[in-house]
């Protein structure tokens, strides 16, 4: 008899989750204590509980930068798990929302409130309508085949780069100082973001984190064929348009608090897929590597050539863009089909 | 087990987009006992099982199980009824084949059920049957054809639905391995589960199959026990090729000689 040893969960899976876990906690810890000031971690944690006698520390870190940091980890979380589900959804590693477009289109939307065309919805909602649309569109034009194969990508990149296009044009045609506010929305920042747009997001991630607890077993189900996810009893049409949903929820706000930081969701994805067990979507793997890596990444942006500060937007693009090339041009492409 | 689940279409179109493959099919998969549909290529043979498993809906006409339209019922309680094993298949890179057995257990799976004993008496028995106990912590893409094959047909074996469809189950395996799903597929209907094959080999099908069901564009010609319609006129209309037949001595089902194929001057 072939007794099989099945852990609940699984173990190696465990692992890779604390192991981000204990690093997104390192990269925030980290991340409060460097600075201008630098603060020690022992008085961050102080500042944190309320106990600490320094009422300098207590400011810088309960009200300079708790809140950034909040941002980075919560968009960074949203980020990656909507890349994540789009990835399966579409069967295709390259299908995230920043290369199929949705980031510059929300991006392109919010510019549109920021710069005063005359549409005054908060930039959250701008986003939100942005990522949407772009969805729709890259839908409607990929044809019934909806999300399968690269017809959804290449209509993604279209979209992307005509939303890119209209948030230059934009740009270019208003007032100095509208274009400087506008301007962290164009390369990704954590520095415009508001409160409000950050509650949203955490309101929305928490909403889809406990949305995909329940769809887990259907979004693993579809790293099949079609036909094997329906002989499994999985609800196909339910689960693709749920997913979809979420992701575009997900990513919506996560841009209107940070922009359009896209490689997030490719490489979070991709490291939470080298850590876990094969053969299942590693969604809070993913989420946990996102949160982690937009903390460090804003980290650098902060520290690196202080005072002058690199938008995160920046350092993701300088860490993953030489990654893409490498998925793209490593000699077996089939991970990319 | 006794076989009470029943599946039939009744008087199904189905088509790929405007492009109609099948007209007004009816059939009814006896119980319990081993289909074979055979036909040549694009005759609409995995179109009919795809029709049959809900995979491709109608466009109409209806298919029935338990006397109910499968396309009404709780795609969940189809699944521990009816199981398919598609033609092509694309697993996740890296998936063990213990973990691709292990899915076949999910329509058993409430929310948040763990493993149960009888999830792993189903697995073990699977796994066992197929004959890929010693493959069981190896990634699929690391197998042959054949051992990735049986894996396959142990995920379905795994669902334990009274119910099987297989599209081409040993096309991509050797001789032995042939015999070996073969025997597998009559073990299961022994134990009263109702199987229905697409399969390409005529001989084999006559061999395994209690009942056949003869494809030729979109329509099914000739429906009914092999020894009763398999004759040269058939295989003529189906294959277009001619041939003498005897039978098999050993177990009497019928064996195509002399295969040959007239070359039509045009």
């Amino acid at each position: 008899m072939h007794r099989y040893p099945f852990t609940m969960p699984d173990q190696r899976t465990l692992v890779a989750n604390l192991v981000l876990l204990v690093l997104a906690g390192a990269a925030v810890m980290t991340s409060l204590s460097m600075g201008t000031v630098q603060i020690a971690p022992a008085e961050v944690i102080r500042a944190l509980t309320g106990t600490t006698d320094d009422p300098m520390a207590a400011f810088v870190i309960n009200e300079l930068r708790l809140g950034r940091v909040m941002a980075g980890l919560l968009s960074g979380a949203a980020l990656a798990l909507a890349g994540c589900l789009m990835q399966t959804l579409a069967r295709n590693r390259l299908a995230t929302p920043g290369i199929i477009g949705i980031d510059n289109a929300a991006t392109a939307f919010a510019v549109a409130s920021v710069v005063g065309t005359g549409i005054a919805l908060a930039p959250s909602a701008m986003a939100l309508a942005g990522a949407a649309t772009a969805t729709v569109l890259a839908f409607g034009l990929a044809g019934a085949n909806g999300t399968r194969g690269y017809r959804f990508i290449v209509a993604g990149l279209g979209i992307g780069a005509i939303a890119g296009a209209v948030t230059q044009v934009m740009l270019s045609q208003v007032a100095i100082d509208d274009a400087n506010a506008a301007y962290p929305w164009t390369v990704g920042s954590l520095n415009a973001r508001t409160p409000e747009s950050v509650q949203l997001l955490a309101l929305g991630l928490a909403v889809g984190c406990l949305a995909l607890m329940c769809l887990s077993r259907a979004v693993n189900s579809l790293q099949f064929s079609d036909p094997v996810a329906i002989t499994l009893g999985i609800k196909l049409k339910r689960t693709r348009l749920l997913g979809l949903g979420l992701s575009v929820l997900m990513t919506g706000l996560a841009v209107s608090v940070c922009g359009p930081v896209g490689l997030v969701a490719l490489l979070a994805p991709e490291l939470a897929r080298s850590l876990c067990r094969p053969g299942k979507v590693p969604l809070t793997a993913s989420a946990l590597a996102g949160a982690g890596f937009m903390v460090v990444a804003d980290l650098l942006g902060r520290t690196l050539f202080s005072p002058l500060e690199i938008p995160v937007g920046i350092i993701t693009a300088i860490v993953g863009s030489p990654y893409l090339l490498w998925i793209l041009l490593r000699p077996s492409t089939r991970s990319l089909t | 087990m006794i076989p009470t689940d029943t599946l039939a279409a009744e008087r199904i179109t189905l088509a790929h987009r405007h492009l109609t493959v099948a007209k007004d099919l009816s059939v009814q998969l006896p119980p319990a006992k081993v289909t074979a549909i055979v036909g040549p290529n694009g005759c609409g043979k995995s179109t009919l099982l795809n029709g049959l498993a809900r995979i491709h809906a109608p466009s109409s006409g209806t298919v029935l199980l338990n006397g109910k339209d499968i396309h009404r019922l709780p795609t969940k309680e189809v699944a521990r009824k009816l199981a398919l094993l598609p033609q092509e298949n694309t697993a996740p890179e890296g998936l063990t084949v213990g973990d691709l057995v292990r899915f076949g257990r999910q329509p058993h799976q409430g929310w948040m059920t763990p493993w149960s004993e009888g999830d792993q008496r189903a697995f073990d028995h699977a796994v066992t049957a197929a004959d890929v106990g010693y493959l069981i912590n190896r990634p699929l893409d690391t197998l042959s054809g054949g051992q990735r094959q049986r894996a396959w047909i142990a995920m379905a074996v795994a669902q334990e639905t009274p119910l099987l469809l297989l599209d081409e189950p040993t096309s991509a395996l050797d001789l032995g391995h042939q015999i070996e799903v073969f025997e597998l597929i009559r073990h299961l209907s022994g134990q009263g589960k109702t199987v229905a094959m697409v399969v390409h080999d005529l001989a084999s099908a006559c061999r395994y199959a209690d009942h056949m069901v003869a494809m030729k564009q979109g329509v099914i010609i000739e429906e009914g026990a092999p020894a009763q319609i398999v004759s040269p006129a058939l295989v003529q209309e189906l294959y277009g090729v001619s041939c003498d037949l005897i039978h098999d001595p050993a177990t009497g089902s019928p064996l195509l000689i002399n295969v040959r194929r007239h070359i039509q001057k045009r």
